[in-house]
């Protein structure tokens, strides 16, 4: 592996109250991790319930749309590249190593002696139709993720070379997300074009069982799954439980193990209770308000950045998350290695300079906007919060609220229905792919299509073609702080992961991402 | 079996459901399409073109005039055909294959519970009405009808799931796999659906053997010589039973219609649980399967009542 070494964040840097909190996180964690080693080599066995929050969207990985939806394909499928549950630094999965022999030639070496659950081997040649279906397929959902690389070459049964139409050492991280989720090729026919939605086979720990609309997914073990003592149970049911409070009841009179993005308000509860473990640490998944920036009154910066100004970020994590989880002053937690206090700076709370932006842009007199958001009761709390705080700088407006797909496609897509959508957005492994999705001008989540600053594409370029982490969070950081100086969307507030287990589970741990895995874990 | 009256009751309120049928699936058909949002976007997803949309309209007939896709639903469903989920592609008459029979268990299960325990209450409150007894099951059933079924379903997770951990919290196996494990796991369910029923049943019983047992014949009876027990179970109920029937038949329609919150609090996959989500993604042919089920549950639970009416009392069928 030639990525280099990640920088950790160090507790030093966090401030008082955060360090206490990842401290008390990754104790848990790493208290389960010890924990967990003796088993890992013991026989293991039992049947592992998850309470899952969402019925899939597609168990292929390249026809899914829903961020929840990868809890259960890293189940059924690994990825070619993996990643450090605690700080996302790219770790070996499917293929034991990577190196860019030119900044546009990615060579993988792949691992040998893997095959997919119905027995067929995992080789470059399943590589190749598995890159080359996400890149081109019509049925694919992720082109964009893998749209740099031009062509894959098969050089031997255990090595392909990826060559890029430009630098992108973003690559190696994106193929630890959908884009690297290996299927058997064998499962669709050979043809990319044959979809595999409610048959996902790959070399996934799990083996798929069955999956009952809204009911259940399930999987049994899959023996011969590369990872020593892999997984550690014998079968892996996910019940799909869409009200929080009811999944949490389900593992506390022991009808599922584990409960996973539990509310934040029930952490306490978690922390009470005598027969529950809590899991718990921060994650890339932000609140934000999406603008569209091509419309009405947005079109004026100054707008937008009163907008950004308005918002008393402490009070919107003490109102609508009990006081858990963090400020967002940009699209990535103070942990990760890519945050940037330069480009945070920006991101305050100041009623005074907010408002001096609204008498700039004539509009004292307050405007009205068109308001998108979801109907569920947290969702519609978080839109009584924004509305209070905007209409202290007389930024009025009703909420139209929808199923999330459905809204997501009038705002994101063709109708371009809304002003401001107040959702979130669930993080993706390599920082550069948040920042090219979110701010680029062809992205379907910038709404309004508009162009972002200048040096902004350069500066997402700049981040891609160098390996050196320090150099990456240097063009990053840029590229953040002109999202962020043109507000292009208003940042809010950070998730944290609150996963509430059965004092029978062991192993498991939460990651960075928001996605939990539970490959590690173990029933006493 | 059924003589020449009865069969022809029988078949007139077998016609008399069609347009009753015919006017539900419609207003519920009319009132999804008025919703505002569209499936078809959701079902392009994400990095859709305006085309793909307007294909995806074409392909699942979305396009067409309201009255064209209504009447191509009700002529599917004249041929046993209720078409297939939007969303998930499964057939909707698997759907309810799989789910309507957990939640008929269920709503079997409160109208049992609600009637075991219903008349013997009511029977105690006529028999002594007036005294202490009466005025206990009056205030008790009072509560009963006032207290939410979610509220008591939630109240009863915490104490018998929760902190004593007799029952599960959540989950479901249908009858067909483990009649015991169904039976376990559907108890609070059906003892939080069926305790505004046993209210119910109570208070209509009650009031109704007070007034029979008050009347001029009831009189005559005790005159005869017979004893209190004997004009009360004998004679006093059955004169009751017509009540007592139109209180059962309306309670398993209302039960049914409560399915849908007490579904969800307790994650039980029923018709409930799916009628809420199908119309939270707008996924209406399953929408439409369901409330057709949910129709033909009422007409058949009337349907059945009024037969039982005309057994009770044979006056009522040469109406």
């Amino acid at each position: 592996m030639t990525e280099s070494q990640n920088r950790r964040p160090t507790l030093a840097e966090l401030p008082q109250l955060r360090r206490r909190q990842v401290l008390a996180g990754f104790a848990g964690v790493g208290a389960l991790a010890v924990a967990g080693m003796p088993f890992a080599a013991s026989a293991a066995g039992g049947a592992l319930r998850i309470a899952a929050n969402a019925n899939p969207s597609s168990l292929d990985p390249a026809t899914g749309g829903a961020g929840s939806d990868h809890v259960f394909l890293y189940n059924f499928y690994d990825t070619l590249v993996d990643w450090d549950y605690a700080t996302l630094a790219p770790l070996p999965g499917l293929a034991t190593s990577w190196e860019f022999t030119d900044p546009q030639t990615l060579v993988f070496q792949l691992r040998e002696g893997v095959t997919f659950h119905d027995g067929s081997p995992f080789d470059a040649e399943a590589v190749k139709f598995n890159l080359d279906r996400n890149r081109t397929a019509n049925l694919s959902n992720i082109k964009k993720d893998v749209a740099n690389i031009a062509e894959v070459i098969v050089d031997g049964p255990h090595q392909v070379t990826l060559k890029l139409s430009a630098p992108d050492t973003a690559l190696p991280l994106i193929l630890s997300d959908r884009a690297g989720m290996m299927i058997a090729p064998s499962s669709v026919g050979n043809d990319p074009e044959t979809r595999a939605d409610r048959a996902p086979i790959g070399t996934g720990p799990f083996s798929f069982v069955s999956w009952t609309d809204g009911e259940k997914v399930a999987g049994k073990a899959n023996p011969d799954h590369w990872r020593e003592g892999i997984p550690r149970v014998d079968t892996l049911d996910m019940h799909i439980i869409p009200d929080g409070a009811t999944a949490l009841r389900a593992v506390q009179s022991g009808q599922a193990e584990i409960a996973y993005q539990i509310s934040e308000r029930q952490k306490t509860l978690i922390e009470k209770m005598p027969n529950l473990q809590l899991a718990f640490g921060p994650t890339l998944y932000v609140y934000q308000m999406y603008l569209n920036s091509a419309r009405g009154p947005l079109q004026d910066e100054r707008v937008r950045k009163a907008m950004m100004l308005a918002i008393d970020r402490d009070a919107w994590v003490l109102a609508t998350q009990a006081g858990v989880g963090e400020p967002a002053y940009m699209n990535l937690p103070k942990a990760h290695w890519a945050w940037s206090e330069k480009a945070a700076k920006q991101v305050t709370y100041d009623l005074d300079r907010a408002k001096a932006y609204m008498k700039e842009a004539g509009l004292e007199g307050g405007i009205d906007l068109d308001f998108r958001g979801y109907p569920d009761q947290a969702s519609v709390q978080r839109a009584e919060v924004v509305l209070e705080q905007l209409g202290k700088i007389g930024v009025r407006g009703k909420f139209t609220n929808g199923p999330i797909a459905e809204t997501s496609g009038l705002y994101f897509g063709t109708e371009k229905q809304g002003d401001v959508l107040l959702s979130a957005w669930t993080g993706r492994p390599d920082p550069s792919l948040t920042y090219a999705l979110l701010y680029s001008e062809s992205s379907y989540y910038n709404a309004g299509r508009v162009k972002p600053p200048a040096g902004y594409d350069q500066a997402i370029q700049d981040s891609r073609s160098t390996n050196d982490q320090a150099e990456r969070a240097e063009a990053l950081g840029r590229a953040q702080e002109l999202a962020m100086g043109a507000a292009m969307n208003i940042p809010l507030s950070i998730r944290y992961e609150v996963d509430a287990l059965s004092s029978k589970v062991e192993g498991y741990k939460p990651n960075l991402l928001g996605k939990p895995k539970f490959r590690d874990a173990g029933l006493t | 079996m059924l003589n020449q009256v009865q069969r022809r009751m029988l078949m007139r309120r077998v016609l008399q459901a069609i347009p009753v049928l015919i006017l539900a699936t419609f207003s519920v058909f009319m009132l999804l399409k008025m919703l505002p949002g569209d499936v078809a976007i959701t079902l392009a997803g994400e990095n859709a073109t305006q085309e793909r949309i307007e294909e995806i309209r074409t392909l699942y007939g979305l396009d067409r005039p309201l009255l064209v896709q209504y009447g191509d639903w009700v002529w599917g469903a004249v041929q046993g055909d209720l078409s297939k989920s939007l969303l998930s592609g499964e057939a909707v008459s698997d759907t309810l294959a799989r789910v309507f029979p957990n939640t008929l268990f269920i709503v079997a299960y409160a109208i049992l519970l609600a009637v075991l325990a219903g008349v013997p209450l009511g029977v105690l409150a006529a028999s002594r009405a007036g005294g202490w007894a009466d005025k206990l099951v009056m205030v008790f059933s009072s509560v009963g009808v006032a207290l939410p079924n979610f509220w008591l379903a939630m109240i009863f997770v915490g104490a018998f799931a929760l902190n004593r951990q007799w029952f599960p919290a959540t989950g479901f196996t249908p009858a067909s796999e483990d009649f015991g494990a169904a039976v376990w796991q559907a108890t609070l369910p059906a003892v939080a659906l069926a305790a505004s029923g046993m209210a119910e049943v109570a208070r209509q019983l009650r009031s109704s053997l007070v007034e029979v047992l008050e009347s001029q014949h009831f009189r005559t009876l005790h005159a005869k010589g017979l004893s209190p027990r004997a004009i009360l179970w004998k004679h006093g109920l059955r004169n009751v039973s017509v009540n007592l029937l139109t209180v059962i038949s309306l309670l398993v329609n209302r039960t049914l219609a409560a399915t849908v919150v007490v579904e969800v609090v307790f994650a039980i996959p029923g018709i409930g649980a799916t009628i809420v989500d199908a119309t939270l993604r707008r996924d209406f042919p399953v929408v439409q399967g369901v409330v057709l089920a949910m129709v033909v549950t009422v007409i058949v639970v009337n349907l059945i009542a009024d037969m039982l009416y005309s057994v009770l009392d044979p006056r009522i069928a040469q109406r």
